[in-house]
């Protein structure tokens, strides 16, 4: 289970260019949907490469799914050789995206978020209609899922169509 | 959330996404009250019931090893 306040902080604390995407994005414009993990889209620039590193270093992450005692390479190089990166860490499940489908890479997602006031500090997260679009691109059956009520939410919030 | 978007939510107009999510089985007293909290404190919920989850999971589990 992620722990949300501490994940943000760390990443704030490390000036962390990110942006909230997927579950944790959903509840943040009202979704009532649970989700576990928090998933950001990040600047894959290397000065963001580093701060990532230094901000989730003191959580121990490493890959998920992995044996616990398998030693994991946590450093830029890491974060340089792949592009999504599913880690679990000592407060909870973090995944890393290089691009949001549907939207693009970090800087596509940039133009395609909103700002929002969270424990201290401004955070990026992505806007209703790109969380839509992303979910029909991403196109799995629990994408499509949470459609209707993203849909209804953006109607509310005068967003969009 | 102003009125006449709760009022949107509690009679969704036909025809309207708002009817749609209805109809597909969201539960839209529940987006209301989401709505009603500021997006930290929608975050604090999440991370209340992503905890109360949890321990429920941790409790049930030795009962449903023991029916396997």
């Amino acid at each position: 289970m992620i722990q949300l306040r501490q994940a943000i902080e760390a990443l704030a604390r490390h000036e962390v260019e990110f942006i909230i995407v997927g579950g944790v994005a959903m509840n943040l414009h009202g979704s009532a949907h649970v989700t576990f993990d928090l998933d950001i889209c990040y600047d894959r620039r290397r000065t963001n490469l580093k701060r990532i590193v230094a901000a989730l270093a003191p959580y121990r992450p490493r890959l998920r799914g992995l044996p616990e005692n398998l030693p994991s390479l946590w450093d830029e190089q890491a974060l340089r050789s792949g592009t999504n990166f599913t880690l679990t860490t000592d407060i909870g499940d973090i995944d890393l995206l290089g691009e949001v489908a549907g939207v693009g890479s970090y800087s596509d997602a940039v133009m395609a978020s909103v700002t929002v006031p969270l424990y201290g500090v401004e955070c990026r997260v992505l806007t209703l209609d790109s969380l839509i679009a992303s979910k029909r691109a991403a196109g799995r059956a629990k994408d499509l899922l949470v459609l209707p009520e993203l849909e209804a939410l953006r109607e509310v919030a005068g967003e969009g169509e | 959330m102003n009125r006449s978007a709760e009022e949107h939510l509690l009679n969704p107009p036909p025809g309207s996404a708002a009817a749609r999510a209805r109809d597909f089985g969201i539960d839209l007293t529940l987006l209301i009250q989401r709505l009603r909290l500021t997006p930290e404190e929608r975050l604090d919920d999440l991370q209340r019931v992503m905890r109360d989850l949890e321990e429920a999971r941790k409790s049930v589990s030795p009962f449903l090893r023991r029916k396997r």
